[in-house]
C-alpha cells in the first residue's frame, strides 16, 4: 500500500505498477521507561493503524498485538543567520505492542569497545607523523598545492 | 502614640524595659530537673525535612474530625484538581495485569472452589438451588428469546458492549430479584439489605514507586535545586471509576476471608510495575479526587455486600490480544471493581490513603454477562501505597478468583438447556454470606460526635461543607477555566523572546503557575454593603471552612 495512485487497469501489457511505495517506519529509542514489549517508531504521515500493522507482520514477520499511534509537533527552533522563527515538520509516533513473552531491547548503535580509543590515537598519530613529513617535503616549495607532487 | 514622637530615644527605652520585664517572668517559669533534658535531636537534611513536612500532613488529616472534610483535605494541594491516572472498570488494555496489581497492591490467587468460610452454607445452598432453579430457568429463557428489549445506544462506547451490558442487566436484575425473595426469611441479613442499581463507584489513591513521567524529568533538568535529586519519586495520584450493575450492602461489614495478620504473608506476592502507565494504555486527566461508594456519607448501609459487573468490554477487545489476555482482563476488571469500592468504603469510616486500614473489608465480586459468570472474593487489608510506605509496608491485598464458569449450556425453543447447578450454588454462597458484628473500633479516626459534616452544629459552617463538598466531588467544570496559554505566546514569549518591549501582563510572565494553586486560593463571596450586619460591619467577605492542612 502506498499514497501513490495505481494508475487505472488498461488491457493489454506491459503492465504499468508502482514499486516503491512512499510507507517507511524507523525505529526510535523510547524517551520514557517503558514495557519491554512496546516498541517505539517513527512513520510517514499517511501510514494508519492497519497499514502499520500490515507493515510489520507482512515484510518483516513480527507478530504485533495493538498499534497506538499520535502525531508530535514538530520542534520549533531559530533559523540559524536568519533569525526567525522556523516549525519543523511534525512527526507521527507509532507505539507498537509485541506478545507478552517477547522483549525488545533498543540496541546501542555506537557502542564502544575496548580497543576504540586506542586505534582513534594511533590513527590520530600517523595523520599527525604523515603532516609533518609533508611539511618537511615541501618547505623550499611553498604556495605550490599538495596534489601538485610526484 | 504621641508619646513615640515625642523623642526617638523612646522606642528604644521602651525595647530596655519590656526585655528586663519578661526576663523576670521566665525565670520564674523555669523548671529544674536533676537530669538534664534535651529537645530530640532531629536530621536536618532537605529529605528528612520534607518527610516531616509530609508525615505531619498526615497526621492533620487523620485527626480531621468528619469524613467529608478529610476528602476535602485530600484535595487542597490542587485547585484544578490532581492530574490522575484514571482506571475505568469496563476498560481493560492488552496485559495490564501487572500494573493493576501492583497500583492495587494485590495478590491475585486463582481458585475453581470458593474458600473455606463458604463450606458452611453449602448444604443450605443446595436446598436453595432446588428451590430457584425452575424459576432461573424461565427468568434466563424469556430475557434471551421471550422479550424483545429496545436498548438504546449512545456513541461513547463501543455497540455490542452497550447492547450486551443491557442484555446482561436486565438479566442480573431478574436473578437477584428472585434469589432475593427466596432467602428474605431464611437468612436474616437479605431482608435488612439495600440493593443499588448503576451506583456509582469512585476511588482516589496514590501510588508510588513508580517511574517519573519524562517531562517531569526533563523539567527538574532544568531545575538548579534538583541537582542530585533528578530521580527522586514521584507520588502519583490514581482515580477508579466504575459503575457496577447492582450492587448489595448492609449496615454490618462481612466476616474476613483470612486474618488480618495473615495480610503480612510474605507468600502473597505483587509484581512491581514501575513503568510509565501511558505505555499500557492507561492515561491521566485533570480532576478533584474523589470517594463514593454508591452513597453519601451518613447512610445506615455503608458497607458492600456484592457487587454485579457486566463484562460487555471483553466484546470490544481486539482478536489479536487472545483468549489468555481476556481472562486476565476480567480479572483486571474484577480487582479495581473490589478495591475501587472497598476503598471507597474505607474512606466512608474515616480511612484515607495516608492513614492506613485498622481491619479487614471484604466484598464480593461477579462478572457476569448472562451465561459466563465468574466470581471473586476480595479482601482488603491496606490502602496505604504512597512512596514513603510502599516499599515497607507489609501488607498487602488479596484477591480469590475463578474462571468464567458457564451458567447454561444452551437456550432451545425458548428452554434452558443444561443449567449448571454449581455455579448458581457458587451464587447464592455469595448471598448466604452473612456480614457480622465487629468487636473492634470501626472507625477510630473520626471525631467522636461529629463523624460526618450532618452532625456539626454550627450552622454557617454545616451549609458551607456540604454545598462545598457536593461541588467538589461532582467534578464539574470551573466557572472560570485555567488561564489560557495561546500557541503564539509559547512560541513568541516563552521558547522564544521576540516581544520583551512589551508590558507584562499574563500570568505566566509573573510566574504564576496555576497548577500550583490550592483549593482555598480563592476570594470568598462577597458581602454586599446592604446585607452586613447593623450598625457597621467591616467584614467584606463570607466565611470559608476549609480544613486546615
Amino acid at each position: 500500500m502506498s499514497t501513490r495512485w495505481y494508475p487505472l487497469y488498461q488491457r493489454g501489457n506491459p503492465q504499468l505498477r508502482v514499486f516503491l511505495p512512499n510507507f517507511w517506519m524507523k525505529l526510535v529509542q523510547p524517551c520514557a521507561n517503558q514495557q519491554p514489549n512496546l516498541v517505539q517508531f517513527h512513520c510517514s504521515m499517511e501510514m494508519t493503524k492497519h497499514d502499520i500493522k500490515n507493515y510489520l507482520e507482512k515484510i518483516y514477520n513480527v507478530p504485533v498485538i495493538d498499534v497506538k499511534t499520535r502525531i508530535a509537533l514538530g520542534k520549533f527552533r531559530k533559523d540559524i543567520g536568519k533569525g526567525y522563527v522556523v516549525k519543523d515538520d511534525d512527526i507521527k509516533f507509532a507505539y507498537v505492542t509485541l506478545p507478552k513473552t517477547m522483549k525488545f531491547e533498543f540496541p546501542d548503535i555506537f557502542e564502544k569497545k575496548k580497543g576504540d580509543t586506542e586505534d582513534d590515537m594511533k590513527s590520530l598519530d600517523e595523520a599527525k607523523k604523515s603532516f609533518k613529513s609533508f611539511i618537511q617535503r615541501n618547505k623550499d616549495r611553498p604556495d605550490i598545492p599538495s596534489w601538485f607532487s610526484i | 502614640m504621641q508619646l513615640l514622637r515625642v523623642h526617638r530615644t523612646f522606642p528604644k527605652l521602651k525595647k530596655v524595659i519590656t526585655r528586663r520585664y519578661s526576663q523576670a517572668l521566665q525565670l520564674e517559669e523555669n523548671e529544674y530537673t536533676d537530669a538534664p533534658v534535651y529537645p530530640p535531636i532531629i536530621d536536618t537534611s532537605l529529605e528528612a525535612r520534607k518527610l516531616r513536612i509530609r508525615q505531619t500532613l498526615h497526621k492533620k488529616i487523620q485527626e480531621i474530625n468528619t469524613v467529608e472534610e478529610k476528602q476535602i483535605a485530600l484535595n487542597m494541594p490542587r485547585f484544578y484538581g490532581w492530574q490522575s491516572i484514571v482506571l475505568n472498570d469496563n476498560k481493560v488494555p492488552f496485559n495490564a495485569m501487572p500494573l493493576v496489581q501492583h497500583y492495587t497492591r494485590t495478590h491475585f490467587q486463582s481458585i475453581d472452589k470458593l474458600p473455606e468460610i463458604y463450606a458452611k452454607s453449602s448444604p443450605i445452598a443446595d436446598t436453595i438451588v432446588q428451590e430457584i432453579k425452575s424459576c432461573i430457568e424461565e427468568c434466563i429463557a424469556t430475557e434471551n428469546e421471550g422479550v424483545e428489549r429496545n436498548i438504546v445506544t449512545s456513541l461513547d462506547k463501543p455497540e455490542k458492549q452497550q447492547i450486551s451490558d443491557a442484555h446482561t442487566k436486565n438479566i442480573v436484575k431478574q436473578i437477584n430479584r428472585i434469589i432475593l425473595n427466596n432467602l428474605t426469611d431464611k437468612v436474616s441479613h437479605i431482608l435488612s439489605s439495600q440493593v443499588d442499581y448503576d451506583p456509582r463507584h469512585e476511588a482516589f489513591w496514590f501510588i508510588g514507586s513508580v517511574d517519573l513521567p519524562w517531562d517531569v524529568r526533563k523539567w527538574r533538568k532544568k531545575q538548579k535545586w534538583y541537582k542530585g535529586r533528578l530521580d527522586q519519586p514521584l507520588d502519583r495520584p490514581v482515580q477508579y471509576i466504575g459503575s457496577p450493575i447492582l450492587t448489595i450492602r448492609n449496615h454490618l461489614p462481612l466476616k474476613p476471608i483470612i486474618d488480618h495478620s495473615e495480610a503480612e504473608n510474605p507468600d502473597f506476592k505483587v509484581p512491581k510495575f514501575s513503568h510509565i502507565p501511558e505505555s499500557v494504555g492507561y492515561f491521566s486527566e485533570f480532576r478533584h479526587g474523589t470517594n463514593i461508594p454508591g452513597f453519601w456519607p451518613g447512610d445506615f448501609d455503608e458497607f458492600g455486600l456484592m457487587s454485579f459487573h457486566g463484562r460487555g468490554h471483553i466484546l470490544d477487545r481486539s482478536e489479536s490480544f487472545g483468549p489468555e489476555d481476556n481472562l486476565e482482563a476480567l480479572h483486571c476488571q474484577a480487582i479495581k471493581a473490589s478495591f475501587g469500592w472497598l476503598l471507597a468504603q474505607a474512606s466512608y469510616q474515616g480511612f484515607t490513603t495516608f492513614n492506613d486500614l485498622t481491619y479487614p473489608l471484604v466484598t464480593q465480586t461477579v462478572l457476569t454477562d448472562g451465561h459466563l459468570v465468574s466470581f471473586y472474593a476480595y479482601q482488603l487489608n491496606t490502602i496505604v501505597m504512597h512512596n514513603d510506605e510502599v516499599d515497607s509496608n507489609p501488607k498487602h491485598n488479596v484477591c480469590f478468583g475463578t474462571k468464567p464458569l458457564e451458567l447454561y449450556e444452551t437456550i432451545e425453543n425458548g428452554k434452558v438447556k443444561g443449567l449448571n447447578e454449581d455455579v448458581l450454588k457458587m451464587l447464592v454462597q455469595f448471598y448466604l454470606n452473612a456480614p457480622e458484628e465487629r468487636d473492634h473500633a470501626m472507625k477510630p479516626y473520626l471525631g467522636k460526635e461529629e463523624q460526618i459534616i450532618a452532625d456539626i452544629e454550627d450552622d454557617n459552617r454545616r451549609c458551607w461543607l456540604e454545598s462545598r463538598y457536593k461541588h467538589l466531588v461532582a467534578n464539574r467544570p470551573k466557572h472560570f477555566l485555567l488561564p489560557e496559554l495561546y500557541d503564539w505566546e509559547k512560541i513568541y514569549k516563552i521558547k522564544f523572546n521576540t516581544r520583551f518591549f512589551e508590558a507584562r501582563r499574563r500570568p505566566f510572565e509573573f510566574d504564576i503557575n496555576p497548577f500550583k494553586r490550592r483549593l482555598d486560593d480563592h476570594l470568598p463571596p462577597y458581602i454586599p454593603k446592604v446585607l452586613r450586619p447593623y450598625p457597621k460591619s467591616r467584614k467584606k467577605f463570607e466565611t470559608t471552612y476549609y480544613p486546615n492542612v
